[in-house]
């Protein structure tokens, strides 16, 4: 069975769901002939009945709860006092557009994910890169390498806030050491130092998966197109912008899309650091929606999670439509 | 198709599960348990519940308590959580700022009928009298301690550097930190607050500056009903203790909260340190400092020679909807008199709300020697009441912080600051 | 992979690899090396790089005070039994994903996606008092439910991805000899996707292992909490017992590092089994 390039990387276009469908939708083209049976009753109970357990699970624990609290985001909920929850509209969407925090939180966030993910991506490209040759100890290096995705966001952030410690921090002893600095950075307290050791840390963490999905990518690229490219001259840098990485373009956009949606929607380690300090400066959205349930708000922080939602599948539709034209064209 | 049949009788056999697995406190033979929830959690404080409970069920053996300990950063969300639910909660850690809240929402019970013949209110403190009936003369919490400031100070390090005795005022504390500090040898003089409730020690420094005219039952209020911000003194206030980041604390310290203030001084970096009495404990364990390096000083006063303490405080409450009332108030009176009360406080270094506690010699040595001046000095150090209970107080806490914040990066000037907080209030004010 | 790889550029990849494991150990090796200092040691300055006593006080203490035993062994139950229902729940729904069409399923996908997109705590709430209601609250085999519906929609859209790429002739060829569609699933498929099926598993397991927020509402006792609520406890409102917290992260992260090392070759293979296998 002859495959294409599409085809073997076009899986992770599940992960991004319904618009993403048409990639694999094009993928399974070659076998469609199979596939192609008349709809039967039995096959509607199958369908059914797969998918029946995962239905269940996920509208009794996540759907249902979600759509219920939902609802907060029009009504004046407030901790302080909820005697009266009356249904105010939009007026908690209106306070918080109103609100000048919003947009400086909103820069972060775009601060955030992007100092994040680009970095993330290259470190992890280049390590799946080396790592898709064979060398000794290779699998001990996976299995260290690997071994930050294993701990909580939770705990990272308290970990990394410790070692950003001014005064007793390692890092800056370290700088010290290496004659890099001549008086310790007070890493936390002010502005820029305090977002870029949040996103040195959310760096840290998520070079592992990108690492991951690429190295699993790469591999499906067939030894014989590296050879072909070198028979042809390729330097190396050509043949990877020439070849490797239109072959796994789809691969890749999903994961960015991914990494998006989930660093985007990542408090954990902005929580333990900094808490957002200081003066709001390293609020992200989700930071800031924890913030506004600390004062009891949930009104206003429903109507904040709702907006990421919001913002979050827009970017989505237009992100898929983005890299389906270019890949039209 | 046996794999099929398994496959449908898994999702069944987790529905049928659901409906039967039924796990409530309750038993059939007249026994009751209480389900009892803290929110200042940490482990030490948790042992000492945990054998006082052991006491109280001794007594009452027809009570069972279970004391439910979740992470303190965690606390009062599942608290709310609980008492929204209305189940699973009879007693309840509620802390002055949370009473409004939860007793306007109707989470709290009165418990003023069942207390009505404990015979402890007589040896409460004047305090902590007041604290427990509001002025609704309803009783949502009995109070178990106090907190209250003090000056931690290193009495080794304040000789080296020339003085013979700690700093008195804010304007000395200046001096002090000033002579202390020393960057290039990680030695720092003040443990300044820039982090989580930055706001407070600001106040509390605005407070000893106005403290002539300030309102006793409203401490951000003057006796003329303008607000402690609006006072040209409260600039001064602020020039004295914003200097003392510029000059006397670490850098970091914009950021830092309650742990990095202690740990500062815990680990022997800071001088000074102004914080509640439940540090004594934190700082004794310290392997950094011996028993003869610190002690505390009495609140740091104003040019008026006077300073404001603020109280906060924190008890125990019932739930409305438990349904166990009567056993509750058992427990909250068994833990607000006599040994139990005692011994809580003791281990967990609060102010005591006993009288006969209060005149005890464990309160009148060596780091609560502080605490003694204070009291014997109501004229000096003035207990005035900070408007804890408002609903907005949170809210509050989250905008002031941020503002001090911003100070200290240098986004927002002093004056700014105290314009903005004076409107806050102001509003406030006018509109509650 | 033909040699072709230059001197410079052998020195370069070395030294980035050496590099990047650096970075990544070093945490790891920071927080071993204070669990073993002597409680009074950790602030000791200047910083030393090297316990001056080993010392082991911050584990005794936490089996002798904080039950660690007790959460570890809710923590590994939990996650165990909640990675494992999930996955096997997602391998149904991925494999109709992956091998059926029909009118709602980019809807179906779209719905796991959201799953993705909104912040936990809108849900949280209501979630109590449904758990509330179903006298789930301090319960193991609640938070278990809850955590197995938090895992399925990823996992589901993972699994579908190997799916896709084993042949449909594979199970043809079974279901023609008389197995049944859900026979053919798991003595056909499951076999040849065991790497992907492994992969999915450990994704779970690392995320309910790791899962604070839920625990912390929904358990009570100490005989139910889980590690990352004790964890979380280390911290209290006026210290961070950080002796404590990195034994007890140690002991965290030990499992899933002990998971990895014998998985992380699956983790590379199940991903792309499929194509390996196409």
């Amino acid at each position: 069975m002859t495959r294409t390039p599409i085809d073997t990387v076009g899986r992770p276009s599940s992960r991004a769901g319904a618009p993403a469908e048409r990639p694999s939708a094009q993928a399974g083209a070659p076998r469609a002939g199979g596939r192609k049976r008349a709809f039967t009753t039995r096959k509607g109970f199958a369908i059914l009945g797969f998918l029946a357990p995962a239905m269940l699970f996920v509208s009794v624990f996540i759907y249902y709860p979600m759509i219920s609290g939902s609802q907060m985001a029009f009504r004046n909920w407030n901790l302080t006092n909820l005697t009266d929850t009356s249904w105010v509209g939009f007026k908690n969407f209106e306070a918080i557009f109103a609100n000048p925090v919003f947009y400086t939180v909103l820069g972060n966030t775009l601060l955030w994910v992007l100092g994040s993910i680009i970095p993330q991506l290259v470190i992890g490209f280049a390590i799946a890169l080396w790592l898709r040759r064979k060398f000794r100890f290779r699998g001990v290096y996976q299995a260290l390498i690997f071994f930050p995705w294993a701990i909580s966001g939770f705990l990272i952030g308290i970990l990394f806030r410790w070692m950003f410690n001014s005064e007793f921090g390692v890092v800056n002893d370290l700088l010290a050491k290496a004659g890099l600095i001549d008086s310790p950075i007070p890493w936390l307290a002010e502005p820029g130092s305090a977002m870029t050791a949040v996103i040195i840390a959310n760096i840290w963490y998520g070079v592992t998966f990108f690492a991951i999905m690429i190295l699993a990518a790469l591999q499906s690229v067939p030894d014989d197109l590296f050879e072909a490219a070198a028979l042809d001259g390729a330097g190396k840098v050509r043949t990877l912008f020439q070849i490797t990485i239109p072959y796994i373009r789809t691969t890749l956009a999903l994961t960015i899309l991914l990494r998006v949606i989930w660093i985007f929607n990542f408090p954990d380690i902005i929580w333990a650091m900094t808490g957002g300090g200081p003066a709001n400066q390293t609020h992200i959205v989700t930071t800031w929606m924890i913030n506004t349930t600390q004062r009891g708000d949930y009104g206003q922080a429903s109507a904040i999670g709702l907006i990421v939602v919001g913002i979050l599948l827009v970017f989505s539709a237009f992100y898929l439509m983005a890299i389906r034209e270019k890949k039209d064209a | 198709m046996a794999h099929k049949k398994s496959m449908a009788g898994l999702g069944l056999g987790l529905v049928a599960a659901l409906a039967l697995s039924g796990c409530s406190g309750e038993a059939s033979d007249g026994s009751v348990t209480l389900q009892m929830v803290e929110s200042l959690t940490n482990p030490a404080r948790t042992e000492v519940l945990d054998e006082l409970i052991g006491q109280f069920e001794e007594e009452n053996p027809g009570i069972t308590v279970e004391l439910v300990s979740p992470p303190t950063d965690q606390a009062d969300q599942k608290i709310q959580q609980m008492l929204q639910a209305g189940e699973g909660i009879d007693v309840v850690e509620v802390r002055d700022i949370t009473v409004g809240p939860f007793s306007t929402n109707g989470w709290l019970a009165d418990m003023s009928a069942e207390l009505e013949d404990w015979d402890g209110w007589a040896n409460l403190t004047e305090n902590a009298a007041k604290y427990a009936t509001n002025a609704e003369g309803k009783t949502y919490y009995v109070p178990y301690g106090f907190y209250g400031l003090s000056l931690f100070y290193r009495t080794d390090l304040i000789e080296e550097a020339g003085f013979d005795a700690p700093p008195a005022s804010w304007e000395e504390l200046l001096e002090q930190a000033s002579a202390i500090q020393d960057p290039s040898k990680n030695q720092f003089g003040y443990a300044f607050r820039g982090g989580t409730n930055a706001n407070s020690n600001v106040v509390v420094a605005i407070e000893a500056y106005v403290a002539d005219q300030i309102d006793p039952d409203n401490a951000f209020k003057l006796e003329n009903g303008d607000t402690i911000f609006s006072a040209p003194e409260a600039a001064d206030a602020l020039e004295t203790y914003f200097e003392l980041f510029e000059k006397a604390s670490p850098p970091s310290s914009v950021a830092w909260g309650y742990p990095e203030m202690v740990e500062g001084f815990s680990n022997g970096s800071t001088a000074f340190l102004l914080q509640d009495p439940e540090v004594i404990a934190t700082v004794e364990q310290s392997a950094a400092l011996k028993a003869d390096q610190w002690t505390t000083a009495p609140l740091l006063t104003g040019p008026t020679g006077k300073a404001i303490q603020p109280m906060a405080t924190a008890g125990w409450g019932t739930a409305e909807s438990s349904e166990h009332k009567a056993e509750a108030a058992k427990l909250i009176a068994f833990l607000s008199e006599g040994e139990a009360s005692t011994t809580f406080t003791e281990k967990n270094s609060l102010v005591p709300i006993l009288k006969d506690a209060a005149e005890s010699d464990f309160s009148k040595t060596g780091a609560w020697a502080s605490y003694v001046t204070m009291n014997e000095n109501p004229d000096t150090y003035i207990t005035a009441v900070q408007p804890r209970d408002s609903s907005w107080w949170t809210e509050w806490i989250q905008k002031s912080d941020a503002e001090v914040q911003q100070v200290l990066i240098g986004q927002m000037t002093q004056q700014e600051l105290l314009e903005s907080w004076d409107a806050y209030w102001v509003d406030k004010w006018k509109n509650n | 992979m033909i040699n072709t790889e230059t001197n410079p550029a052998r020195v370069i990849r070395v030294v980035v690899l050496a590099l990047w494991l650096v970075i990544t150990v070093f945490p790891l090796y920071w927080i071993t090396i204070t669990s073993l200092k002597e409680p009074g040691a950790i602030f000791s300055y200047p910083l030393t790089y090297w316990p001056e006593a080993i010392s082991l006080e911050n584990y005794v203490g936490l089996f002798e005070k904080a039950q660690f035993g007790t959460y570890l062994g809710n923590s590994l139950l939990v996650a165990t039994v909640a990675a494992s229902v999930a996955t096997l729940i997602s391998m149904l729904s991925a494999y109709v994903l992956a091998r059926f069409e029909f009118r709602s399923k980019g809807a179906l996908m779209m719905a796991f996606l959201v799953t993705q997109m909104i912040p936990a705590f809108i849900a949280l709430g209501p979630l109590y008092l449904l758990m509330t209601q179903l006298k789930l609250v301090d319960n193991k085999f609640g938070l278990i439910l809850i955590y197995i519906a938090v895992c399925i929609p990823f996992c589901t859209v993972m699994l579908r991805g190997f799916f896709a790429n084993v042949p449909d002739a594979l199970e043809e060829a079974a279901m023609i000899d008389g197995c049944s569609r859900i026979g053919a699933l798991f003595r056909v498929i499951v076999p040849v996707m065991k790497p992907g099926i492994v992969a999915a598993f450990i994704f779970n397991f690392v995320n309910c292992w790791n899962e604070l927020f839920l625990s912390v509402t929904l358990m009570n006792r100490d005989q139910n909490k889980t590690i990352p609520t004790a964890l979380n406890g280390f911290i209290t409102s006026y210290n961070i017992d950080w002796g404590s917290m990195s034994a007890a992260a140690v002991l965290t992260i030990i499992p899933t590092m002990v998971l990895f090392a014998f998985a992380s070759r699956y983790i590379v293979q199940g991903l792309t089994a499929g194509a390996v296998k196409g």
